[in-house]
């Protein structure tokens, strides 16, 4: 892993100084048998953290497989038996469940608002951290006082607004409710960019490039890392929100996203039939989420190690 | 070092001129006003009827027709649109909607009323208009000057090719801004206003557009929300209640989740952990799964008569949770999230989140991390000091100047944290406590759900627009003394160097 290599590199070269101090420098067995038994506590620690953390994980997978319908109170595994039934039911859509279609809708307003957020934030973010210009300040103060307002108190007149242009019950609307604002998300990346030395980009200007340039070619290759993130967290925010699509989308069930869906599967009336096709339908949706999240890790780590040349 | 040198001189310098500076700078902008008013040629002069005239002078015909469409377009639209609109903002509207008796087609129809909601966003719309118009207006009018000094001076003026290029260039900041602007204006600064807007009027269950008409109310429902007692409802009471659960909430959910993050990337990437990448893998696979998935399963896997529940009670564990006095004696289970107990709903609910957040901050800190400054952990290293020294006195401090805009928008965001709550408590928690009921409130709602509640179930848009005010107010009062703290001395660039 790259990560560790790092490591090592940095370990090797303070090596010879560490000789001339000789303060920190492991001496005998002592030491030794200290690092083992710390690595054998860490790595229980990190086990018993492991397991609390996807035991409700767990439970979904076994509860997804159970041959009764309803929730199980009684036992952690299916007691009933074990079928795959949960899953091949979701691609029979009836009136109450139209999971396909669901997923469908929710990963088209998803790759909307994603490339539109972060292309918003990312616009945003250079603005704020590259380039110098009267009120930048000024301007990222309001824009900070303004993205206080959260947004789901203002839900009921977004509602309005969006009825009056007439953007309710479509899917449009659901891109523009999740991405117009998005802009506003600016901190996290404005603060990676802050950490890449100014340098560079003058660097860049001298040889002719314009901000344009300078913007596409030599920031956002170092921003890899916080761009994934982006990508990762506006992409999230579809699949997770139920609040706007319940309120925007209305009562036909055809128009609905994964989230709402899911939600009405747990209503008090459909608890009992539906509970384990929502364990298998929360599956479903997580296969592409954790697809994406691999390839995300990878990059991630790449683009955080390669970032180290920046310094 | 000449560089740092003058840089540093310059800082010490600043905070006695920088008062100075932004009082002179809002002067100016309005002396620049005059100046322009005055000192312009005929041009210049003609450009305060006709926009454009100051550039087609100048032979920039392109950006003169252009910026004369767009004064037309505005002008069109306040006639035809805005005006209407604004001149019944003052009463909302004054014509009930009504059926009346329309003889040229013998049929009931409705009469030509006053939709007081749409009077109220229209004219807000209208209201934002005319601002960005007026601020448009005067900087056209120094733009034109500015362009006059130069013709006189004898100094180049782009060409409209040359402007488009300069959107790439020094005023690529324009380029970037405009449209993210105009989103945030649309779905932040108009519901904004509509919401404060709607706090000073009556409109709730009895007074609904289109049937009814709004009213201007003034501040009684802020009245409202301070006073307690009150035959029915005592807004106050519940106020004071989920003020104070909000903020002890807002700051175990951020406080806990950050520390955890960072300790738990910490441990992974500790030396002597072996497979690293498995045990990362293994905390986000919880990530994977959406949020409110987890959240709805987790609430399920609590109930009162659920799975978790049922194991405690075959093996003894609530026997001796009663034995020690966690639960009442009287119960026959543990009332996770029932209601039954507020201890045990806010403690549960802060768990869960814990359990929800650490992964995510653990995948942030990891990048942080690995990003840190590694000369300065070698250099102090060499200087004898140990891991603890290492962590608290190099690593915390650079964690904090990266992640500290991310840990105030976190907090906030915990104040408003609507998901966890809500997912966890609705229709599941049922408070016992009459006072709070009666205001249609929970022990364990923060502001947001409180307000959720009462415009989605009970349709009291006013108060829920008071409240909303309230908690805009605090949030942004935290950000503002947080913030300013932070950015003093221009630390922002303390890495860019």
């Amino acid at each position: 892993m790259s990560d560790t290599n790092v490591k090592e590199t940095a370990e090797k070269k303070s090596s010879p100084k560490d000789i001339k101090v000789n303060t920190v420098e492991p001496k005998g067995m002592g030491v030794k048998k200290k690092r083992i038994v710390g690595a054998i506590v860490k790595n229980t620690v990190l086990a018993i953290l492991a397991v609390i953390w996807l035991i409700p994980i767990l439970w979904l997978f076994v509860s997804a497989f159970n041959v009764d319908p309803g929730i199980n109170y009684a036992h952690f595994f299916p007691s009933k038996g074990w079928t795959f039934n949960n899953f091949i039911q979701l691609f029979h859509a009836n009136s109450a469940v139209m999971y396909v279609r669901w997923f469908l809708n929710t990963l088209l307003i998803a790759f909307f608002s994603c490339i539109i957020s972060t292309v918003f934030v990312l616009m945003v973010s250079y603005a704020f951290s590259c380039c110098r210009f009267e009120g930048r300040k000024g301007l990222m103060s309001l824009s900070m006082v303004i993205n206080m307002f959260p947004g789901v108190l203002s839900m009921i007149a977004i509602y309005f607004i969006m009825k009056t242009i007439g953007l309710t019950e479509s899917h449009v609307g659901m891109v523009v409710v999740y991405s117009a604002g998005s802009g506003l998300g600016y901190l996290i990346v404005k603060g990676f960019m802050d950490t890449i030395p100014a340098s560079m980009r003058e660097a860049a200007k001298m040889e002719g490039a314009s901000e344009l340039t300078v913007f596409l070619k030599v920031i956002l290759p170092l921003c890899k890392p916080i761009v994934v993130y982006q990508i990762i967290s506006s992409f999230l925010v579809p699949w997770g929100d139920f609040v706007f699509a319940k309120l925007m989308l209305g009562h036909d069930v055809k128009n609905f996203t994964i989230a709402i869906g899911l939600y009405g599967m747990l209503s008090k009336e459909n608890l009992p039939r539906y509970f384990s096709q929502f364990c298998a339908g929360g599956i479903l949706i997580s296969i592409p989420i954790s697809i994406l999240f691999i390839i995300m890790q990878k990059y991630y780590v790449e683009g955080v190690t390669s970032g180290s040349t920046k310094g | 070092m000449g560089k740092t040198g003058v840089k540093e001189a310059a800082r010490v310098k600043e905070p006695k001129k920088r008062k100075l500076l932004s009082e002179s700078a809002f002067i100016r902008y309005f002396r620049d006003i005059g100046t322009a008013v005055s000192k312009g040629d005929a041009a210049v002069k003609l450009s305060m009827i006709i926009m454009g005239a100051g550039y087609v002078a100048r032979k920039q015909v392109i950006k003169g027709i252009l910026v004369t469409l767009v004064e037309a377009l505005y002008i069109l639209l306040l006639v035809v649109w805005a005006i209407p609109n604004l001149s019944k903002f003052s009463t909302l509207g004054t014509v009930q909607l009504q059926m009346v008796f329309d003889p040229a087609t013998g049929k009931n129809v409705v009469n030509d009323y006053d939709n007081s909601f749409l009077i109220l966003i229209f004219s807000i719309v209208a209201l934002v208009l005319l601002a960005v118009f007026v601020l448009y207006y005067i900087h056209n009018l120094k733009a034109v000057y500015k362009i006059q000094l130069r013709a006189e001076q004898g100094r180049h003026i782009n060409t409209f090719k040359e402007d488009l290029k300069s959107m790439v260039g020094d005023k690529f900041h324009i380029t970037l801004l405009t449209l993210p602007s105009l989103g945030v204006i649309l779905m932040n600064v108009l519901p904004l206003f509509v919401l404060v807007a709607i706090a000073f009027t009556n409109y709730d269950q009895q007074h609904m557009p289109p049937n009814a008409l709004l009213d201007w109310v003034g501040f009684d429902n802020f009245k409202t929300l301070f006073s307690r007692g009150g035959l029915t409802v005592s807004f106050g009471y519940a106020f004071g209640k989920i003020v104070s659960w909000t903020f002890l909430w807002a700051f175990l959910a951020t406080f806990t989740c950050f520390i955890g993050g960072i300790l738990l990337a910490q441990l992974i990437n500790s030396q002597g952990v072996k497979f690293k990448k498995m045990w990362r893998t293994l905390f986000i696979v919880t990530i994977a799964v959406p949020q409110f998935v987890t959240l709805l399963l987790v609430r399920n896997f609590f109930r009162e008569d659920g799975i978790v529940n049922t194991l405690a009670a075959n093996s003894g564990l609530i026997d001796f949770l009663k034995n020690i006095g966690l639960v009442k004696s009287s119960m026959n289970a543990i009332p996770f999230l029932s209601g039954r107990s507020v201890g045990w709903a806010k403690f549960m609910i802060v768990m869960i989140n814990i359990w929800v957040g650490v992964p995510y901050q653990m995948l942030i800190a990891t990048g942080v991390l690995m990003n840190a400054p590694q000369d300065q952990v070698e250099s102090a290293r060499i200087d004898g000091a140990n891991k603890w020294q290492i962590f608290w006195k190099i690593t915390m401090p650079y964690i904090l100047v990266v992640q500290g805009p991310a840990l105030i928008t976190d907090f906030v965001r915990n104040i408003n944290n609507f998901n966890v709550i809500y997912l966890l408590t609705q229709d599941l928690y049922t408070t016992q406590d009459m006072a709070m009921a009666n205001s249609n409130a929970k022990e364990v709602d923060l502001l947001v759900t409180w307000l959720f509640r009462l415009t989605n179930e009970y349709y009291n848009y006013k108060m829920a627009s008071v409240i909303g005010i309230i908690v805009f107010l605090i949030c942004v009062a935290f950000t503002l003394v947080s913030y300013a703290r932070m950015m003093r001395g221009g630390r922002e660039e303390d890495y860019q160097l």
